[in-house]
């Protein structure tokens, strides 16, 4: 097996943290507004039930990671209980959500640094894409060097990371002692509290990086269900923690239109420093979730090239870093471009959309595995089988209900493409040269059509005529080369 | 007759992969540039479509080209 060419370099502590850093992602220091806004103070249980909700499905990552802790995550338990499109789709869906989630990250980083600057009133101009595009090449220099180095960077920017938000919750949990405990109110009733956990949930995605990872977790067996509860505990009782100071604090009311909520609670009991002290956690929360993000799609990538899905080259790996280096840089290039752009929404649609189709593939993949292969070898087993899984599915099945329309637009293009990817790897070779010789016999007659119509219709008299004449003879050039092109893939000889 | 049909399929394939180069390029200034999307007379609402066209076109071009050109050796 491939696989085994990587090295077990990360220990409890470093998985762990690895899943924490994927999961606390700068999300959470701006979607508490909003969602405060429709659950009241009642945010707290939604909070609370988010993590459960996450932790159904985090025990089937659990089980599964342990007994199958082969490079790709859910990928590789879709493979082994499905193999074929389903499997692939999940692995499609793993390497694009988490391309998109660290150029998300990265963007959002970048935002944080200029907000910072801008603050501190330093004559330095922050350039948002470039900014970005840096950290994704920081971070790839450092996945590609090692996972022991994946692993330090993340264990060292977790524990930052935690540092920061502890002082918060301590600061805010002295700083409001006498003001009575926090009432729990919800004004859009249990409704209001079930929209708020569909919109918070993404707060708690990011943790199955651990999952993606498992090739690389020494004594995987106990390491992987551990770290994942572990996580799971630890996010939880994150999320709650703050929320309960926030809420202590403020009523949820000032927090609707606030653009980042926790640094105008921290702003009330720290002052000044409490914006910056949100800030540089916002900041180290991003770039913890780019270093997993860009770890996670090449370990997708590589499990999916092992199996013959993507180019054979996405499995090298790298002689003396034992890294998959090419899925680090390639992943790492198309996460760079898409960061340049600046465009966030998108990203985060695409990435809450393929998270929660992997939740639901893991899931049927754990039921698919009990009954199939009983007899495997599983370290740790879900208790109360078969309710967490089919909670799990359930769960994630309302997830998706709740979320945008748009989300759900994009989530079917990237389908598509991944289907078009899926056949035209699986297809014999001669097919693909008909199917792209006809795309270009397509495009040869509509640039001959196009030439037609400047060199005889009046839209064209708008237009300086040296102007008409260079894209006329554009058109030709286009058209001619094309139609030749095609020609030579349609009378290709048949292998 | 292969013979030329290797020299045709060398030269198709090279076009098609400048081409479909040129045309991410183009893609990436349409989105960077203000005048090039002036000179080009493209609105605000536009410049998305502009884009996904220029990117279609060139990486169909580009997987075109690479077929031609791995088809000779």
């Amino acid at each position: 097996m491939g696989e085994t060419r990587l090295k077990r370099e990360l220990g409890l502590l470093q998985t762990a943290m690895m899943g924490i850093g994927g999961a606390i992602c700068a999300g959470v220091f701006v979607t508490l507004g909003y969602a405060a806004s429709l659950a009241g103070t009642a945010l707290i249980i939604a909070l609370v039930l988010c993590g459960i909700i996450n932790l159904f499905t985090m025990l089937s990552y659990a089980e599964l990671g342990a007994a199958i802790p082969s490079a790709g995550g859910e990928y590789t338990f879709a493979k082994a209980s499905f193999g074929g499109l389903i499997s692939f789709a999940t692995g499609w869906f793993e390497w694009i959500s988490n391309m998109f989630y660290a150029a998300f990250s990265s963007v959002g980083f970048a935002y944080l640094v200029s907000y910072a600057v801008q603050a501190t009133k330093l004559p330095i101009p922050i350039n948002i894409p470039i900014t970005a595009v840096m950290t994704v090449a920081v971070f790839t220099l450092i996945n590609i060097k090692g996972a022991k180095e994946t692993g330090r960077a993340e264990t060292l920017l977790v524990i930052v990371l935690l540092a920061f938000l502890g002082i918060f919750t301590l600061w805010g949990f002295l700083a409001s002692q006498g003001t009575g405990p926090v009432e729990l109110s919800a004004p859009g009733g249990f409704l209001g509290v079930l929209r708020a956990s569909a919109f918070i949930f993404v707060v708690y995605l990011g943790g199955e990086a651990i999952a993606v990872a498992q090739a690389e977790i020494k004594n995987p067996g106990k390491t992987i269900p551990r770290a994942i509860l572990l996580t799971c505990l630890a996010l939880i009782f994150t999320y709650t923690a703050i929320a309960y100071v926030v809420f202590k604090t403020v009523p949820p009311a000032d927090l609707a239109d606030k653009e980042s909520p926790l640094a105008y609670v921290a702003e009330q009991f720290m002052g000044p420093l409490g914006i910056g002290v949100i800030t540089v956690a916002g900041s180290i929360a991003a770039l913890s979730s780019v270093n997993t993000s860009i770890m996670a799609q090449s370990r997708v990538a590589y499990a999916l090239a092992r199996d013959g899905y993507f180019p054979r080259i996405f499995f090298s790996i790298h002689k003396h870093f034992s890294t998959p280096h090419i899925a680090v840089l390639v992943g790492s290039i198309f996460v760079a471009a898409t960061a340049a752009t600046g465009v966030v929404n998108f990203v985060t649609y695409a990435t809450d959309f393929g998270f929660i189709v992997g939740f639901i593939f893991v899931n049927l993949s754990l039921i698919r595995l009990r009954r199939e292969r009983p007899a495997l070898h599983r370290p740790f087993q879900v208790p109360l089988y078969p309710l967490p899984p089919i909670l799990g599915i359930v769960t994630s099945v309302l997830l998706i209900l709740f979320l945008e329309p748009s989300t759900l637009l994009i989530g079917t293009e990237l389908f598509i493409f991944g289907l078009i990817a899926y056949y035209l790897r699986m297809i014999e070779h001669c097919k693909i040269c008909l199917a792209v010789g006809g795309m270009n016999i397509g495009i040869s007659a509509f640039s001959a059509l196009l030439a037609h119509i400047l060199m005889s219709s009046s839209a064209a008299t708008s237009m300086p005529q040296d102007i008409t004449l260079l894209f006329f003879s554009v058109a030709v050039f286009i058209s001619v080369a094309y139609l030749v092109a095609g020609l030579l893939h349609i009378t290709r000889e048949r292998r | 007759m292969a013979k030329t049909r290797t020299v045709v399929s060398r030269i198709a394939g090279g076009i098609q992969y400048g081409l479909g180069i040129l045309s991410l390029v183009f893609a990436v200034l349409v989105y960077a540039s203000p005048s090039i999307r002036n000179a080009l007379a493209i609105t605000h609402g536009e410049v998305y479509l502009y884009i996904f066209l220029f990117s279609v076109f060139g990486i169909l071009s580009i997987l075109s080209g690479s077929l031609l050109l791995r088809e000779e050796k």
